[in-house]
């Protein structure tokens, strides 16, 4: 319902009566438009400062690069809604969850795209009757271990097949390991009763309906949470001391821990980091944390699993897999790199 | 949030991202490469919003059509997070924030400019014939750190970029390099010595011919290349301002 009915506690369109004269979500937003259209000159007057301006711009930047990516996700889950029932996934993952749990992890080689895309279709996994331990692991595989971000990760560090080698490992290590984390510790109930709700065979319902309306809605709703991570993202872009950067050289223990940090606060795609990373003077075990943690659990994607799966499992979830990626990039970097 | 305002908000985000995809604008925020994907994906969400509200004013009045989608489907009410969609249409249609420029060189400091990591052993092809050949800012850069066979030495060429002054005082020609959007930008930069682009603002676009100082782009320096300027003048900013 609207805000203000939320507020007043009434409902009125489901007892069927006549309600109240309240204001509507619609009308708000008209209201908005009318003030911005009116103030929007001296508003962006206001924004126009360097510092701002940068902001404003990453803000925007984030916006529009990820919503391809998010569209991609919507529409592939809602084709999962509408044309894979429940009874194929559990005929093509195996039984046991602690076996599908692996398996999951390589699906993730099959969606090649940012981790905005994974967030919905792992969500739309769970309602069509996959463990969640399962849907978990492909939420965390499928932005890191797919062909698209390896090939970029190859092109960023020419000549060193090994750094490709440890951001598969690392990324697949991670998110194996919290699949069985989950299917050891996880419960249900710290996942949004909406979220797990699982999908009902509907009659007089058609597929096609069934497809636009779960799209559409999936849109509307991570897309404002994608705005709030875009945001924070932006913020702490414009924030962040470049001095962070040049002061790790050398340095093993503190350069994983700053940089799987950063990799949190910056937000980058999966596509692009590698080149980022690629520029800075810190070990290379330090290099690799960054990127296993930042397709794993960024600013973007919390305020995406919040938003999906409910806050009680984000502040979970999050916190757990920033641990064991990074554990997981410093132990592959020990083995592999040096 | 209710259905129709969601979808009124979808139609305008997807109709935001289609118009800077088609105008060129997006070049600011992101790749070129992504072009095709905006315009499908702001298409995208202007047809599924579309359908939405063709479906809501076909049940119409038939309350009873409009609760069945509205049963079908998990509740839209309560969520408040679409009112977000409208923090990036604002900001594309009203302030359409520009290309990221000096300030954004400026913050980044003294962070090394380049990305490719040492291969010493790469032979650099000869410059380009012609009198005063055209270069990318990162081509430059490159080749003045890492190129050992000294392809720049005693060359005249021309750079574009951007007047950034640094946080030391110093003065720089730079241009930003971008993975997949702004967000992920890095600055590839000379350092100019002397006076000669002291009277140009920061963020004016400049072509300028002159010489790489051999040998400058140390360590010390932070792998900045020194420039020296023969001569300079302003050029409109080019349509894609990043390199990539």
């Amino acid at each position: 319902m609207t805000d203000t009915a939320a507020a007043t506690g009434g409902t009125p369109a489901e007892t069927g009566q006549r309600p109240r004269r309240r204001i509507t979500s619609l009308e708000v937003f008209c209201a908005v438009m009318v003030v911005a259209l009116f103030f929007g000159g001296p508003l962006s007057r206001l924004l126009d400062r360097p510092g701002l301006r940068t902001g404003s711009t990453v803000f925007v930047a984030v916006c529009v690069q990820a919503l391809p990516f998010l569209v991609l996700g919507v529409v592939l889950s809602g084709l999962i809604a509408a044309f894979v029932p429940p009874s194929l996934m559990r005929r093509l993952l195996p039984g046991n969850q602690v076996a599908a749990v692996p398996v999951a992890g390589l699906a993730g080689l099959a969606l090649p795209g940012c981790e905005c895309a994974s967030v919905p279709v792992s969500r739309r996994l769970m309602q069509q009757g996959v463990p969640p331990a399962a849907a978990l692991t492909f939420l965390l595989a499928a932005p890191a271990v797919n062909p698209v971000v390896l090939a970029a990760t190859a092109v960023a560090f020419p000549g060193e097949p090994r750094m490709v080698l440890a951001r598969f490992l690392g990324s697949l290590g991670t998110a194996v390991g919290m699949g069985w984390l989950w299917a050891r510790f996880g419960r249900l109930e710290w996942i949004a009763e909406r979220a797990r709700r699982l999908s009902q065979p509907r009659d007089g319902v058609s597929r096609w309906q069934v497809f636009t309306e779960t799209a559409r809605h999936d849109l509307a709703d991570a897309g404002g949470f994608l705005v709030l991570g875009a945001l924070t993202s932006a913020v702490l872009n414009v924030l962040v001391p470049a001095s962070v950067f040049t002061s790790l050289s050398g340095q093993l223990v503190v350069g994983i821990v700053v940089m799987a940090v950063l990799a949190v606060v910056l937000a980058l795609c999966s596509e692009a980091d590698a080149f980022v990373v690629a520029s800075l003077a810190v070990p290379r075990t330090a290099q690799l944390a960054f990127l296993v943690v930042g397709p794993a659990i960024d600013v973007k994607l919390f305020a995406l699993q919040s938003g999906t799966f409910g806050r009680r499992f984000a502040v979970r979830f999050g916190p757990a897999t920033f641990v064991v990626a990074t554990a997981c990039a410093a132990l592959v970097g020990w083995v592999v790199l040096s | 949030m209710r259905r129709e305002t969601q979808n009124v908000l979808l139609v305008l985000l997807g109709g935001a991202i289609l118009k800077i995809a088609i105008n060129g604008q997006y070049l600011r925020y992101v790749k070129p490469s992504l072009q095709p994907w905006l315009i499908l994906g702001g298409l995208v969400t202007v047809a599924l919003a579309t359908i939405g509200i063709v479906r809501d004013i076909r049940a119409g009045s038939g309350s009873q059509d409009a609760g069945a989608v509205d049963a079908a489907h998990d509740h839209d009410h309560g969520s408040r997070s679409p009112w977000l969609l409208l923090l990036p249409v604002l900001a594309i249609f009203l302030v359409a924030p520009p290309a990221l420029g000096a300030d954004k060189v400026a913050r980044s400091g003294d962070r090394p400019a380049i990305s490719q990591p040492g291969s010493s052993g790469i032979r650099y092809q000869e410059l380009p014939a012609g009198e005063v050949p055209l270069l990318t800012m990162s081509e430059t850069v490159t080749r003045a750190i890492w190129d050992e066979s000294g392809t720049l030495n005693g060359r005249q060429i021309r750079l574009v970029g951007f007047v950034v002054r640094m946080p030391d005082g110093s003065m720089s020609l730079a241009r930003l390099v971008i993975g997949c959007c702004a967000a992920d930008a890095q600055p590839v930069r000379v350092r100019i010595d002397g006076d000669s682009l002291r009277g140009y603002p920061d963020d004016t676009w400049l072509e300028v011919r002159g010489e790489v100082v051999p040998g400058s782009a140390t360590e010390a320096e932070a792998f900045v290349p020194r420039f020296t300027v023969a001569s300079a003048h302003e050029v409109p900013a080019p349509e894609d301002p990043y390199e990539s």
